[in-house]
């Protein structure tokens, strides 16, 4: 009975807060409106035909970016929420915005919802999306203060999953052997994604028995550095070759992800990989700039992809900036970057200058100089914008930047001041 | 010289960035030009008398935390640290295995999960979970460290703490204290990881091991430990009110 209120509540703050340029709009309108009508999620997207959930400890920024270019590719109107606030009120923000007033008491004008939610909001917004498709894509350690252990996270989503319609279609990672136990948990079909020859590095003491049998699977990847990699895929027993232009191996996985979702949604598969070739990466993921590179790293698994990745590219003219913020939405314990392999960065980077920033910058530093980087090249600059400028100073090279999450916001904040780039949420 | 490390569980037993007190170690061994070697035992795996001049022991998994136990008991593994750790080889355990190492962990349902008693504490199941830096004031001046766990660990009569809470939770949130020292062991709940930036607390612990190995007073060659230095006492300013 309030839900038109509650949108119109919505819109006036999102306007306001752009307005006052006091933030994206991306949570204060949701978190009102949904104090005044909290079935506001369940209302709102099921005036969209259908719905996709993406949830999991890596990778679900890009797997949602990318299965959004290929619906864009093929004439779909997309919702999502794209600036990465992926908790209830996030979600209810990015509805309230694409609500037009025009029509009688509001509708959204929309082919397709994809919906990226993190490891514990999961729980309580899928059911209220009532989602056509979910895709499981890993579980790793993140945050524990946040989301627990990893069985725990394991056990609440089997929990949920439990509760949904079984007419779902749902996909898991088949490698990692922590997503596959939900195929017990799940009365309908489930299909697996993964790379042939591949196993995720698993959390678990368990270890995969045997090869599971693939739904979608990679085969030859080759990677090719920084410009991307190249696997072949059968669909319809016809094989594909696919070039994919995104580094690392952790991509080919959330490529996996948006092609099978794209599948399932009935894209037509030529279309997919062809439009691949404009796909531009989400802010902070491989984000390319005029002197560097931005690569975000949150947590062990998602760091030590992003050090093998870089690790054979790194020049000797080549700087690093490393940055590390213990706020609540980079997890506030950072023990993890213990467990996060800063060694695969040697020995590349001995002498290589490497800028240390952040709120836990000494402890960055600490780290730095126990995984092998020569100390009298370590330099502590506290403050990120003066970090950067430190950096970037007598550069030759290029500068690769490797922030956590609340670093790189800031970061994306500095570079829209300087000049370097415009505001994130006008991105899409 | 040389320093043989046993790493306890080391597959099923590192959550929290433990591995970060194993690293610690390591480094601070060889930039001292003295060999050093890391020896995993984990289930089914024996201990000799006499095989490791020092023990880690990290946290766990509720799950991981009951094999654990059982293997403690079965493969004998427990009575071998109990009695090396009587000789006076040092330990450091934390969170899970800081419990399993006390007489009991008593959980919400079923029975309790005896430990091998090396500690004299006890460690109740609680609906508080307890996370957060924590600062506490010990022997090896300062600590600092982060803290999550839910179980409540008390002290018996006559057991010293590793020290006392200056910020957070520590033992069981009550009693202000936190951890526990028998010996040359040491239990406590905190992870960041502890060794890194409290190298004074790692120094220590390298010496006992030689100490106790080569039966003689040893004076271990000091490092620039200027940014570990830096880091422990930011953290330290920053976290206690």
């Amino acid at each position: 009975m309030f839900f038109f209120p509650a949108v119109l509540l919505g819109k006036s703050i999102s306007k306001l807060t752009k307005l006052l340029k006091i933030g994206g709009g991306s949570a204060a309108p949701g978190l009102y409106a949904l104090k005044i009508e909290p079935e506001l999620v369940n209302k709102l997207s099921q005036q969209i035909p259908k719905n996709i959930v993406i949830t999991g400890t890596n990778g679900k920024t890009t797997t949602a970016k990318m299965l959004a270019h290929f619906a864009k590719a093929a004439g779909l109107k997309v919702i999502r929420n794209h600036t990465g606030s992926n908790l209830e009120r996030g979600i209810a923000s990015t509805l309230i915005d694409g609500v037009n007033l025009s029509h009688p008491w509001g509708r959204l004008n929309r082919h397709l919802g994809i919906w990226e939610l993190d490891e514990a909001a999961f729980n309580s917004v899928a059911p209220k999306l009532k989602p056509n498709i979910i895709v499981f894509l890993n579980v790793f350690r993140d945050q524990l203060d946040r989301y627990g252990e990893i069985d725990t996270v394991v056990k609440n989503w089997c929990q949920t999953l439990q509760k949904l319609d079984p007419k779902t279609a749902v996909l898991v990672n088949g490698d990692d052997a922590n997503v596959l136990k939900l195929a017990g948990c799940f009365k309908g079909k489930i299909q697996k994604i993964g790379v042939k020859g591949y196993k995720i590095r698993g959390e678990s003491a368990q270890k995969l028995k045997e090869k599971e049998s693939l739904d979608f699977e990679a085969r030859n990847v080759k990677l090719n550095g920084l410009r991307g990699s190249q696997l072949s895929l059968i669909i319809n027993h016809k094989s594909l070759i696919i070039n994919l232009p995104l580094p690392g191996l952790y991509h080919v996985y959330d490529f996996l992800a948006s092609f099978a979702l794209g599948i399932n949604l009935g894209l037509d598969s030529k279309k997919m990989l062809s439009s691949l070739k404009n796909y531009s990466p989400a802010f902070g993921r491989v984000e390319e700039l005029p002197f560097g590179c931005i690569f975000l790293i949150k947590n062990p698994t998602g760091a030590t992809q992003v050090f093998e990745t870089i690790a054979p590219n790194i020049k000797p003219e080549d700087r690093l900036l490393f940055a590390l913020n213990d706020n609540i939405a980079d997890g506030k314990d950072i023990s993890w970057i213990w467990d996060a392999e800063f060694e695969k960065l040697q020995p590349t980077t001995y002498n290589l200058q490497t800028i240390c920033s952040g709120t836990r910058v000494y402890d960055l530093a600490v780290r730095l100089k126990y995984a092998g980087v020569d100390p009298k090249s370590i330099i502590v600059v506290p403050d990120l914008n003066k970090a950067l400028k430190e950096a970037r100073t007598g550069l030759k090279g290029r500068l690769f930047i490797l922030p956590t999450y609340t670093a790189m916001l800031e970061l994306q904040s500095i570079l829209v001041k300087t000049g370097i780039k415009k505001h994130y949420w006008k991105e899409e | 010289m040389k320093i043989v490390i046993g790493y306890l569980y080391s597959d099923l037993m590192n959550i929290y960035g433990d591995t970060g007190n194993i690293i610690a170690l390591t480094k601070r061994t060889q930039w001292r030009e003295v060999e050093v070697k890391l020896k995993v035992k984990s289930l089914k795996s024996k201990i000799k008398k006499g095989e490791c001049d020092l023990y880690f022991f990290g946290g766990g998994q509720d799950q991981a935390q009951q094999l654990v136990a059982s293997d403690l008991e079965s493969s004998g593994k427990g009575k071998v640290i109990k009695q090396e750790v009587e000789r006076g080889v040092p330990l450091l355990s934390i969170c899970g295995g800081y419990q399993l190492l006390g007489e009991y962990y008593k959980p919400h349902k079923g029975p309790k999960l005896p430990g091998i008693g090396l500690f004299p504490i006890y460690t109740e199941a609680s609906y508080d979970r307890m996370i957060g830096n924590l600062v506490i004031e010990s022997m090896f001046d300062k600590l600092v460290g982060f803290e999550n766990h839910s179980g409540k660990t008390f002290l018996k009569k006559g057991a010293d703490s590793l020290g006392m809470v200056i910020q957070g939770f520590g033992n069981n949130g009550k009693d202000k204290t936190e951890g526990c020292l028998y010996k040359n062991a040491i239990g406590c709940y905190m992870h960041g990881s502890l060794l890194p930036k409290n190298p004074k607390l790692a120094d220590w612990l390298l010496q006992k091991a030689l100490e106790i190995k080569y039966g003689k007073q040893i004076e271990l060659k000091p490092l620039d430990d200027t940014l570990e230095l830096q880091a422990h006492q930011k953290a330290i300013s920053r976290f206690s009110k």
